[in-house]
């Protein structure tokens, strides 16, 4: 509490934070921040807030407003206090405070204020070298305590020249008239500069005053003299160190110590801590050791490690004071009394000057200035022979005016010395664009020359050792890339068939050949294919030559089916435009079609409708525009319309055989219809390989077919007929065996009460089977023959059978036919028969002669329509005959004793063989079966065949 | 045939709306219109130039017009693709019917303007029914390969004119559409008011006189230059002169029979292409479109004094 009493306190302590009250965390805006006086009233406002309040609260006078001064009369005291009115008492409260005119308060006089305060108040500055460094001494910023401690006296030397009539501000010297002031001024900002830029050497040595032009100056103020300016001499620290310029190392000296480098300063008057150390030093009462630390404001120990030596004690007895003493009245002997010699000045050492050229220009030469710039001579020099080259050339360009003159053999002008160099500047081709420099040259294309970055063409010596060095590199390339496949061939042709060697070697024969004809290409490519090539793989070849020839062909060869280069069009129109615009004869053409106009078209037009609306409704167009895609452009291109040919694979060695297949005579079935299965192998074929082979008609026949190949299929008809006839005689030749049968068959029928019809007939079968219209050969095969047609079991004849249709075409006749031995023997199995599933519980049941009958009769119908329904089975099973009949009727009879149903199912791949027969057994057991059929009929198996339900149905 | 009378300008319309696309009398010629590239379509009296009315609704440059039977109501096509079915005396739209895929350019009416027919650059020729209030037409006919330039129609025929160098004949009695190809685009075609035959102009700068029936060509009148504008022609009320546009600023009468030029019509000293025509159905009268103005051209000079 005492040691409270004794502080004391600067500044306005920050408000107490109240527990409380938050403190706002957001402050105060500009806008906000408004400036009151005591009374509250705001001191700033109007003329956006920079006028001041006046009157009473910002009006004029009082509160009663402006009141003019009473009459006073001053007869009763006279002589009392009449003019001792001061200035305060004409002035407002406000004028004497802070902020007033006036202000009233207690301040620091001149003496004591601080240097700014001074200059403010006297308006006069300071010198420079008067002020203190910032931040020289330990604490940055201004000294505290000089700044709290000023001595209260001026310096003797201030004292002397204030005595002699000086004024702060002022210079020192003789008074001058204002025209010498105004040169002194001059000249001395003049010198000023040069000696900040330039240091002592820059001052000339003897002033040339330029009095003349003042001379105009008005004389008559002669006698006004004035002050001189204050001149502020520039000091120039000498360097004692070989530190970089203006590098201060850090200060080594420790804080606040005595030799702090702050007391060598010229304006640190006072170093009172420095003073106090070194008594206390003196007095040795500094605490030291290492134990206690070194604080900040102490001196470290000098060396704590130090071995003691003998020499740090003074073993003489002799006392130095005296010594000392002697030594200083020696020095003194220089000095004026009172003075002493400044033991710490360092000699100057003079430095050394070196005695330049006068046209010296200092200058990096490392680094240029600008680009614009003009190049030194060395390096202009060296750049000169650089391109020494360019002038052996034909560089034109890089002469400049004189040598162009010279070579004209013009005069030459005198200045221009011979010895100059003449400076080409380098930036005069920069300027040029590289397009101009390529089409300045563009023949360096074509000659193989360089085009060096200045735009010029390097001499031949260096293209040809380019070119050299090309070729090496080519050379060493190819060598390396020789094992490798060729990507692209000399032509630039693509290579597709590079796996084959022998192949692509063909391929690019073919392409060079450039052949069209097919026939051709055939030729030539056989004269090349290996022997052991077989002629499917031929036919492969030459249709994988092609297509790759058209795919591959080289781009500008594809682009020209799509694009039309820019200069044909132009020329074609400018052709087109030159030619005389001809009288082209208008030939009119007219084209009627119908056009069916709408019915209220016609009803406004107040016209019948044609043909009374009967007319054919225009089929809606909806041709869409298919957008084209790179797929189609590739697939079109290859399979165009035009390029398309009905494939037509019909090899010879399957041709042959068919006359004998055909020709069986105790066949009752009709014999198989070569153009029709050529048709279903070329749809085979056609899908899967896209290979062609050349088809050479032999028989009328097949030339009937290979001529109607094109023909539309209406047009067709006749071929059909005629291979049909064919097959008609035969069967007319068959008849009668097929006739007995029917008619057999017609009479069981009869007998059964069942309706003698044509459903009889596998043709109506057919038809019950499949309800849908006959198409595409089938429409004109069934229309004119329909008789035979239901005769001949045509579509399962037709039908393709996946797994058979190489064999079809490429087997030899003798396999097939031994094929389809073996096929005729074997059983096939009932998961081959397609159709509803045959009842298995039948066989199991008595064998009764009725149920015998019925099932013959089913037997008999089953065959009927397994005949016509689609089967999977060999195509050609049927048409082997001889062969299987001694089999087919041990088996045929021996199933008509057992089970029928159970056997029908592999008889039904034979059923037609064995027709006749089998009808003929029918007709003979079906007289018992007339009168069970009735009662039996509950009993039959609804999964039966459609046609038998019906049958069943008709009988109701 | 009545001898050829020289045409005299008798009236000039600065119709003021942009350039004028076409000019077309109504029906007996006390009218007519203009079609202008401000989307506008101006009704004036021909022979005081005295504008009546204007139609403003479409939003493109209308490209033609055409008036119906009792003058009651206005047809016009336009850039916008659209056709607007306008009230004369009102001056409102009653219909605008859009189905045209492109810009419309030409349109007229059948005998009891009962039907639209519109041609336009979808190269599709509809019929509308502008009776009812169906918005879509009543038939279509896409025949053309090209844009249609002129469509007209008598009594039981639609013709169309296309650039494809057509003309195509519906004949809805018949139930027949009979192709014409002269070979050359056709700008423009008209009727002979006998209705045998028809005129086409042609890109050739050629004006072509075909046969309805056989589809002969009959005559080839030369003599103006067609360039590459649209220039349309027509044939005068008598059936005996052909008159055309030219584009170096001219108008070229011509006889029928002879092919001859009768008159050259100097309509302007300045150039400009006289690129729209419309033919009196009664008189020897003339309009003629010429950038921002309608010509009226006469023979007689007693209609003046008439209507004075």
């Amino acid at each position: 509490m005492d040691e409270e009493e004794h502080l004391h306190r600067f500044g306005t302590p920050l408000p107490a934070l109240e527990k409380d009250v938050v403190p706002a965390k957001k402050p105060v805006a500009i806008e906000d921040q408004i400036v009151k006086d005591e009374n509250g009233k705001r001191r700033f406002h109007g003329a956006f807030t920079g006028g001041f309040s006046a009157g009473f609260w910002n009006t004029v006078g009082s509160l009663e407003g402006w009141t003019p001064q009473t009459f006073k009369s001053s007869r009763a005291d006279r002589a009392t206090s009449r003019a001792q009115l001061k200035p305060e008492d004409f002035m407002d409260q406000e004028d004497l405070g802070e902020f007033g005119i006036a202000p009233q308060g207690i301040r620091t006089r001149d003496e004591f204020a601080k240097e700014d305060e001074q200059e403010q108040r006297s308006g006069q500055r300071r010198r420079k070298l008067m002020q203190p460094e910032l931040g020289v001494g330990p604490i940055p910023g201004l000294p505290v305590l000089e700044q709290l401690l000023r001595p209260v006296r001026d310096k003797v030397a201030v004292r002397i020249l204030k005595s002699m009539g000086w004024k702060p501000g002022q210079g020192v010297g003789p008074r001058q008239t204002r025209k010498e002031k105004r040169q002194a001024t001059a000249r001395n900002s003049k010198e000023q500069y040069l000696l900040e830029h330039y240091g002592a050497e820059g001052l000339p040595s003897h002033k040339e005053t330029n009095e003349e032009d003042s001379n105009t100056e008005d004389e008559d103020d002669e006698d006004i003299t004035f002050a001189p300016d204050d001149y502020e001499p520039i000091f120039h620290t000498p360097k004692e160190n070989r530190f970089g310029m203006s590098y201060s190392g850090l200060n080594r000296d420790p804080i606040l110590s005595k030799s702090s480098s702050s007391s060598a300063k010229p304006m640190q008057h006072i170093n009172l801590f420095g003073e106090m150390e070194a008594r206390a030093n003196k007095k040795q009462l500094s605490i030291r050791g290492q134990a206690f630390g070194v604080g900040a404001f102490e001196e470290e120990d000098e060396d704590i490690y130090a071995r003691d030596d003998m020499t740090r004690y003074d073993f003489s007895l002799a006392d130095k004071k005296p010594k000392q003493k002697k030594l200083q009245h020696v020095q003194q002997r220089h000095v004026i009394d009172g003075f002493s010699e400044d033991k710490s000045a360092a000699v100057l050492q003079k430095p050394y000057t070196i005695d330049l050229p006068r046209d010296f220009q200092p200058r990096n030469w490392l680094q240029r200035r600008s680009r614009f710039a003009p190049m030194d001579k060395e390096r202009a020099k060296k750049l000169e022979t650089a391109s020494e080259y360019k002038r052996s050339g034909l560089g034109r360009h890089d002469l400049n005016p004189d040598q162009r003159a010279q070579l004209l053999g013009e005069q030459k002008k005198e200045e221009k010395t011979a010895e100059e160099q003449p400076k080409r500047n380098p930036f005069k081709d920069r300027g040029k664009s590289l397009l101009e420099r390529i089409n300045a040259r563009n023949e360096g294309f074509t000659k193989g020359g360089v085009i060096t970055e200045s735009g010029e063409e390097q001499p031949t010596e260096i293209a040809k050792e380019v070119k050299d060095a090309n070729a090496a590199i080519q050379e060493k390339a190819a060598l390396k890339t020789k094992d490798l496949p060729p990507a692209i061939n000399s032509t630039g042709a693509f290579k597709p068939f590079l796996a084959d060697e022998a192949k692509q070697l063909r391929y690019e024969k073919f392409v060079s050949s450039k052949l069209t004809d097919d026939k051709e290409v055939t030729e030539f490519l056989a004269s090349m294919q290996p022997v052991s090539l077989s002629l499917w793989d031929r036919e492969m070849e030459k249709k994988e030559f092609i297509q790759a020839a058209k795919i591959y062909r080289p781009l500008d060869g594809l682009m020209n089916d799509r694009f039309v280069s820019e200069a044909n069009v132009e020329a074609e129109k400018v052709k087109e435009q030159e030619k005389p615009p001809e009288e082209r004869k208008i030939v009119m053409e007219r084209i009627k079609t119908m056009w069916k106009p709408t019915a209220l078209l016609c009803k406004r037009y107040n016209i019948a409708e044609p043909f009374g609306g009967a007319m054919l409704e225009p089929e809606n167009e909806l041709k869409t525009k298919p957008k084209i895609s790179v797929f189609d452009y590739l697939e079109t291109s290859v399979n165009t319309k035009a390029n398309f040919q009905t494939p037509s694979i019909i090899p010879k060695h399957i041709e042959k055989p068919k006359p004998k297949e055909v020709e069986p005579p105790p066949s009752p079935s009709p014999p198989p219809a070569p153009p029709p299965e050529v048709k279903i192998q070329d749809k085979a074929t056609s899908k899967e390989e896209p290979s062609k082979l050349t088809f050479v008609p032999k028989t009328a026949l097949e030339q009937a077919v290979d001529e109607s190949r094109n023909k539309p299929i209406s047009e067709k008809v006749d071929l059909f007929k005629s291979i049909f006839e064919d097959s008609d005689e035969e069967e007319t030749v068959e008849e009668p065996p097929e006739k007995q049968a029917q008619e057999k068959l017609a009479a069981l029928q009869e007998a059964l009460g069942l309706p003698v019809t044509s459903t009889t007939s596998a043709g109506a079968q057919n038809v019950l089977r499949n309800t849908s219209p006959p198409r595409g050969i089938f429409a004109s095969l069934f229309k004119p023959k329909k008789t035979d047609a239901a005769k001949e079991p045509a579509p399962p004849k037709f039908a393709p059978i996946e797994g058979n249709k190489l064999k079809i075409a490429y087997k030899s006749r003798e396999e097939r036919l031994r094929n389809d031995k073996e096929l005729a023997m074997t059983e096939v199995a009932p998961e081959d028969i397609y159709g509803p599933k045959l009842p298995t519980a039948l066989p199991q049941k008595p064998a009764a002669p009725e149920i015998q009958a019925e099932a013959n009769i089913d037997a008999r119908l089953k065959q009927l329509w397994q005949q016509h329904a689609p089967k999977k089975r060999k195509a050609e099973k049927w048409v082997e005959r001889k062969s299987i009949l001694s089999s087919e009727d041990s088996e045929a009879s021996s199933s008509d004793e057992s089970s029928s149903s159970d056997s029908s199912g592999g008889k039904g791949k034979r059923s037609k063989l064995s027709k006749p027969k089998k009808s003929h057994k029918s007709s003979s057991s079906k007289k018992s079966k007339k009168s069970k059929l009735n009662s039996k009929k509950k009993s039959k198996k609804s999964e039966k065949s459609k046609h038998k339900a019906k049958k069943k149905k008709s009988k109701h | 045939m009545p001898a050829f009378e020289n045409f005299n300008v008798k009236t000039t319309i600065d119709c003021k709306q942009g350039a004028v696309r076409a000019v077309r009398y109504n029906v007996d010629g006390t009218y007519c219109l203009s079609c202008g590239s401000d989307k506008k379509i101006k009704l004036w009296n021909p022979v005081s130039g005295l504008l009546l009315k204007t139609y403003g609704g479409h939003a493109d440059e209308v490209t033609d017009a055409a008036g119906s039977c009792d003058s009651s109501y206005i047809v016009s096509a336009s850039l916008d693709k659209s056709i607007i079915y306008w009230d004369v005396s009102t001056g409102a739209p009653v219909r605008r019917l859009r189905s045209h895929a492109g810009g419309v350019r030409c349109v007229c009416f059948n005998e009891d303007s009962s039907i639209a027919i519109s041609g336009g650059r979808d190269n599709a020729v509809m019929c509308w029914d502008i009776r009812t209030r169906r918005l879509d037409p009543v038939q279509v006919m896409k025949e053309a390969r090209d844009c249609i330039t002129t469509v007209a129609t008598n009594e039981n025929r639609i013709y169309a004119a296309s650039l494809d160098g057509c003309v195509r004949t519906y004949d809805i009695r018949v139930g027949e559409l009979t192709c014409d190809k002269v070979g050359e685009p056709i700008t423009y075609l008209a009727q002979t008011s006998d209705e045998q035959c028809l005129v086409a102009g042609c890109q050739d700068s050629v004006v072509r006189l075909l046969d309805c029936e056989t589809g002969g060509l009959l005559f080839e009148y030369r003599g103006h230059r067609g360039d590459d504008y649209h220039i349309e022609c027509g044939i005068l009320s008598n059936d005996a002169h052909i008159v055309t546009g030219s584009s170096d600023g001219d108008a070229f009468v011509y006889d029928l029979l002879e092919g001859k030029i009768l008159q050259r019509i100097r309509i302007s000293d300045n150039g400009g292409v006289v690129h729209s025509l419309a033919t009196h159905p009664k008189r020897q009268e003339m309009l003629f479109a010429r950038r921002r103005d309608m010509y009226v051209f006469s023979t007689d000079l007693q209609i003046e004094e008439e209507q004075l």
